[in-house]
C-alpha cells in the first residue's frame, strides 16, 4: 500500500489544461486474475475520452477504482483534484456514473427512480429530468421493471446527466440503443462538451464513440496498448484499394508494390492492356497518387479506413504497455 | 430556496420504509391475527384445563417451550406469543430486512449506482440500520396495541406498563437477528450471507435457551443465548431487565458498527 506515504499529483494548470482524472500504474488484482496491470492516463477539464476494449479487457474495473466502488491494489488516482478513496459525498454529486451492468429496482416508475437519485445526488435543475427524458423518448411513468433493455438504459443515462455533473463516466453508454437514439446519445456528448463537461465513454466498439472522442485508449489485457486521437487512429489504419488502368496488371502491379504500407491482395487482367489491382493500403495517399502518376487510371476506389478492424489488430497483436503517456507517440 | 436545501433528510432511510410499508402493513396484520388467535383461548385453557395439558407434556418438552410459567396471565402471552410465535415472526421481518439492506442490495446490483452518488457507505448501513429499526418498533407497536386491546377480554390481567417494558426490550431480541443479517451482508455481499447470520443468531438463541432450560449442567448456555437474556426473565410479569436491555441494545450497536467497518473497507460487486 502505497497510500499516503506517496508523492501528491499535481494538478497540471499549466497552458489553461486541467486535468480532471489523472491515473497513474493503476492496478487491480481480483483473487483469481489481474484485471488492470499498471495503467496511466489523463484526462483534461471539457475534453472527451474514450476507452476501447474487448470484453474482459478492464474497461469497466478501470471506471469502478475512479467511483471508489472498487480499490485499486497499485498506483496513484486523482479525480476532480482528489484521490476517490478519500473523496466525500461531495466530489461524487459532481460525477454522473453509469454503470456498465445496469441493474435498476424494478417496482418503481422511472420518475419515482430518478426523484431518489437526484436527493442522493447533485442539485438538479427543475424540468431537466423531463427534458432529458423527451429527448431520448423516454417514458417516466412505467414502471422500470416493463421497461425494455433500451429503455432501462436511458433511465440510467438520465440519472448520470440529470444534475449536469463537471465529470461523467460512462461504461458503455450506448449498449442497447437503437440507431436513433446512439446518434441523440452523440448529441447529448456534444451538448455536455460544449457545456465544459469533461467525458470519459466506454465501448468495446470503437464506431460507437468515434464521432464522440477526442482521444481513444486501446486497453487489452488489463493494459492500455494505445492512447491516439481518432484521426490519429484512422491515419494509422488501413483502407482497401481497388485501381482499373488501361494497362497490364503486372505493370500495375510493379508500379505500386514498392510503395511503402501497400499489400497486394490481387491482381487481374480484365482484357486487352486492362488490368485490375486490389490492395490494402496504410500510407500517405499521396504517394499512391505519385506512383500512379505514369498509369493511365481509369477507375479508382479507396475505402474510408477501417477503425474496427485497426483496433482489432491492436488488440490482437501488439504487446501491452501501459507505461506510456497519454499523447505521446510509442517509442 | 437553493436546491441544496431542498435535500431531503435521511433520503436512504426515507427510501427503505417507503419500498417496504405495504409489507410492513401485512405482517402487522399478520401479528395481531396471530395475537387475535392465541390470547383469547387464556381463559378456557386457564385452571384445570391447562393443568391437564402441562400433566400430559414430557417434562423436558414444557421447559424447551417454556411452558413452566404458562398457567399465569402473563406467561401465557410470553409463552405462545412473545417466546413462540411472535418471536419466530418477527425475527423473519427483522433478518429480511437487515438482509435485504446491504447484502440483496448488492446481489441486484443496485448498491454499486447508489454509492457513485452522494452518499457515504457509512451513511448507507447507519440509514439502512435506522430504517430496519423504525419498521420494527413499528410492528412492536401495533402488538403492543394487540395485546392491550386483548388484555381485558382474554382475562390475562396484564399491567400495561411491564408489558411496555416488555415489548421494548423483545424488540432489541428480534432487532438482533436483524443487525446480525445486515451484518453478514455487508460482510460477504450476499443476501445469503446475511440471512444465514441473522438465522444463526435468531435460531441459535433460542436453541441455547431451550437446551439450557434442561438441567443445571446445561444452564451455562444460557448465557450465550440473547433469547434467554430477553426473555428468561418473565419480562411480560416483570418488566425490564436492564442488564438484559443494555447488553441487547449494545451488541446491536456492535453488529452495525462491524458492519460499517466491514462496508468501508472492501470492494462492492465481487467479482
Amino acid at each position: 500500500m502505497k497510500r499516503g506515504g506517496a508523492p501528491r499529483l499535481a494538478l497540471r494548470k499549466g497552458n489553461g489544461m486541467e486535468n480532471v482524472i489523472e491515473v497513474q500504474g493503476m492496478a487491480k488484482r481480483f483473487a483469481h486474475r489481474e484485471a488492470l496491470r499498471g495503467i496511466d492516463f489523463e484526462i483534461p477539464r471539457g475534453s472527451v475520452f474514450g476507452v476501447i476494449g474487448p470484453n474482459g479487457a478492464g474497461k469497466t474495473t478501470a471506471m469502478r477504482c475512479l467511483l471508489d466502488i472498487i480499490r485499486p491494489t497499485a498506483g496513484q488516482v486523482r479525480v476532480l483534484g482528489t484521490d476517490p478513496r478519500r473523496a466525500g459525498p461531495e466530489i461524487r454529486r459532481r460525477i454522473g456514473y453509469l454503470p456498465g451492468e445496469l441493474a435498476l429496482e424494478r417496482r418503481i416508475t422511472g420518475r419515482r427512480m430518478m426523484a431518489h437519485f437526484a436527493a442522493i445526488s447533485g442539485p438538479v435543475a427543475s424540468g431537466r429530468i423531463e427534458e432529458l427524458a423527451a429527448r431520448l423518448g423516454l417514458d417516466l411513468d412505467r414502471q422500470s421493471r416493463k421497461l425494455s433493455k433500451g429503455n432501462k438504459q436511458k433511465l440510467g443515462l438520465v440519472q448520470a446527466f440529470m444534475h449536469d455533473p463537471e465529470l461523467l463516466i460512462l461504461d458503455e453508454p450506448t449498449s442497447g440503443l437503437d440507431p436513433l437514439m446512439q446518434r441523440e446519445f452523440l448529441g447529448m456528448v456534444e451538448d455536455a462538451r460544449g457545456r465544459g463537461q469533461t467525458l470519459f465513454l466506454s465501448s468495446h466498439m470503437i464506431g460507437e464513440i468515434e464521432q464522440a472522442a477526442d482521444r481513444v485508449a486501446i486497453l487489452r489485457d488489463g493494459l492500455i496498448v494505445r492512447t491516439a486521437t481518432v484521426e490519429e487512429l484512422r491515419a494509422g489504419a488501413r483502407r482497401r484499394l481497388r485501381v482499373l488502368a488501361a494497362t497490364e496488371p503486372e505493370t500495375l502491379a510493379a508500379a505500386l508494390e514498392p510503395l511503402p504500407g501497400l499489400q497486394l491482395l490481387d491482381t487481374e487482367r480484365l482484357g486487352e492492356r486492362l488490368g485490375a489491382l486490389e490492395a490494402r493500403f496504410s500510407g500517405e495517399v499521396g504517394a499512391l497518387l505519385h506512383a500512379l502518376a505514369g498509369v493511365e487510371v481509369l477507375d479508382l476506389v479507396l475505402e474510408e479506413p477501417d477503425l474496427e478492424e485497426a483496433v482489432l489488430e491492436l488488440y490482437g497483436s501488439l504487446p501491452g504497455n501501459g507505461r506510456h503517456r497519454a499523447g505521446e507517440p510509442r517509442p | 430556496m437553493t436546491p441544496a436545501a431542498r435535500r431531503p433528510v435521511l433520503p436512504l432511510m426515507g427510501k427503505a420504509l417507503l419500498d417496504t410499508w405495504r409489507s410492513t402493513l401485512v405482517w402487522a396484520l399478520v401479528l395481531v391475527s396471530v395475537l387475535a388467535l392465541y390470547l383469547p383461548l387464556y381463559p378456557s385453557m386457564a385452571g384445570p384445563e391447562m393443568e391437564k395439558l402441562l400433566a400430559s407434556l414430557p417434562e423436558e418438552l414444557i421447559r424447551a417451550l417454556n411452558y413452566d410459567q404458562i398457567a399465569t396471565g402473563a406467561g401465557y402471552a410470553q409463552a405462545t406469543f412473545f417466546g413462540l410465535l411472535g418471536f419466530m415472526l418477527s425475527s423473519v421481518v427483522a433478518i429480511g430486512t437487515g438482509a435485504a439492506a446491504i447484502g440483496e442490495d448488492e446481489d441486484a446490483g443496485l448498491l454499486e449506482l447508489t454509492l457513485a452518488h452522494g452518499v457515504t457507505r457509512t451513511q448507507v448501513v447507519l440509514e439502512r440500520s435506522l430504517a430496519l429499526l423504525l419498521r420494527m418498533a413499528f410492528l412492536m407497536v401495533v402488538i403492543y396495541a394487540g395485546v392491550l386491546a386483548l388484555n381485558g377480554p382474554s382475562e390475562l390481567g396484564l399491567d400495561a406498563g411491564m408489558l411496555f417494558q416488555a415489548v421494548a426490550q423483545f424488540l432489541l431480541l428480534v432487532l438482533l437477528g436483524g443487525t446480525a443479517a445486515l451484518l453478514g451482508g455487508a460482510v460477504g455481499g450476499h443476501r445469503t450471507h446475511g440471512t444465514a447470520a441473522g438465522a444463526l443468531v435468531a435460531v441459535g438463541g433460542y436453541m441455547l435457551n431451550a437446551l439450557g432450560n434442561q438441567g443445571t449442567d446445561l444452564e451455562w448456555m444460557h448465557a450465550f443465548s440473547p433469547y434467554h437474556w430477553a426473555l428468561g426473565g418473565q419480562p411480560v410479569a416483570n418488566g425490564i431487565d436492564w442488564s438484559a436491555f443494555w447488553g441487547l441494545a449494545g451488541l446491536n450497536i456492535v453488529f452495525v458498527a462491524l458492519a460499517v467497518v466491514a462496508l468501508r473497507h472492501r470492494d462492492i460487486g465481487g467479482a
